[in-house]
């Protein structure tokens, strides 16, 4: 099995062009007519919470992201 | 190497397909009754669309050396009309002794409503009175966690229904643990927009084990292809797990599920001679 260096080595570009797409996905909704009132938008208000998970050093991110994104109001009786 | 994809909307897939699926050693299919990407105008519709089900697909899908099953339901985004699921639902009943046919599905949720719910029990009760495999639709994206605890809990809660007879598909880094914890079969599916990326479904396979997970492709008119299946594979042995390692997850976990159907003919391979050195691609 792959050590976290090797881990590291294989997915670094990807990971690299992922974080450079989601920065020029906030760049684009910035730049649009309107921007001021969508940036208060809740969604991405959640993602900035996913982006503080990301940057928290804890295990099972991708969970906890999930837990961000999920509606998690009672269901119907 | 041989594959199933345990879960493919060929009805919504060119020959293309077929002719990929052939070639990388897919051997078998299993396709569950979904929402066309339109709401059907009434029950008849349906009755074409299970026939398509029950006799064209397999006869398409043989001419390729693959091996076509489905699942008969009225899927959780049209339940919401209760009155057109009821209709649909007695459809079934006729159909289920087919020798394709592997049991109700894709049942569940779509947005959690109660109609939902209403025509949910009534297809787990079709099941249950008929010893049908059940194979379950969970909700997509914010919708999903909810969705998931609400069919665990109504399965979970009907003695009739043996959690080893069902598969709770589309399951996610955060609701694999409730399916799998309850003793259902868990379905991944690799769809990268919606659901999960080969890397996060083979991250999923390592952290929760690759008992009882079935990886499919769940192919259909979006964004999606039964190279998501295969490249998930290609990932799974590019981290060095061994090709016994590949074949018990990408070909005998469905053949355990299924094979609870003795229609089903495809039996699990012995890998105990394989190889069990990993290889880096």
């Amino acid at each position: 099995m792959r050590t976290a260096q090797e881990t590291l080595d294989t997915y670094y570009q990807e990971m690299r062009g992922r974080a450079l797409a989601l920065a020029a996905d906030f760049d684009r909704i910035q730049r649009s007519a309107g921007s001021d009132k969508v940036m208060t938008d809740p969604r991405l208000a959640n993602l900035k919470k996913c982006f503080e998970v990301l940057l928290s050093g804890k295990e099972n991110r991708a969970a906890q992201m999930q837990m961000i994104l999920s509606d998690q109001t009672p269901g119907p009786k | 190497m041989r594959y199933i994809d345990p879960h493919i909307h060929c009805v919504s897939r060119t020959t293309d397909d077929y002719i990929y699926m052939s070639r990388a050693g897919v051997v078998a299919v299993s396709e569950p009754a979904f929402w066309a990407g339109y709401d059907r105008s009434c029950a008849a519709s349906f009755g074409d669309y299970f026939r398509h089900l029950v006799d064209v697909e397999p006869k398409r899908a043989a001419k390729y050396g693959i091996d076509h099953y489905c699942w008969l339901c009225i899927n959780a985004k049209e339940a919401e009309n209760v009155e057109l699921g009821r209709e649909v639902i007695k459809l079934i009943p006729p159909l289920l002794d087919k020798p394709t046919v592997l049991g109700i599905g894709e049942i569940g949720l779509n947005k959690n409503t109660p109609n939902e719910i209403t025509i949910f029990e009534e297809q787990v009760e079709l099941a249950a009175k008929y010893n049908q495999l059940i194979l379950i639709h969970t909700p997509h994206l914010d919708d999903k966690h909810k969705g998931t605890s609400i069919i665990c809990d109504i399965l979970k809660n009907d003695s009739r229904i043996k959690p080893e007879r069902v598969l709770i598909d589309h399951c996610e880094e955060h609701t694999i643990r409730m399916a799998r914890d309850h003793g259902f079969w868990a379905g991944l599916t690799i769809y990268p927009v919606t659901k999960v990326t080969p890397a996060r479904g083979c991250d999923i396979l390592e952290t929760f084990g690759p008992a009882m997970i079935c990886v499919n492709s769940a192919s259909d008119w979006g964004e999606s292809g039964p190279h998501m299946l295969t490249d998930t594979a290609r990932e799974f042995r590019a981290r060095g797990h061994s090709e016994a390692a590949a074949v018990d997850v990408f070909y005998n976990n469905p053949c355990r599920f299924f094979g609870q159907n003795p229609k089903w003919k495809h039996a699990p391979i012995d890998t105990s001679r394989m190889g069990t050195t990993s290889r880096v691609l």
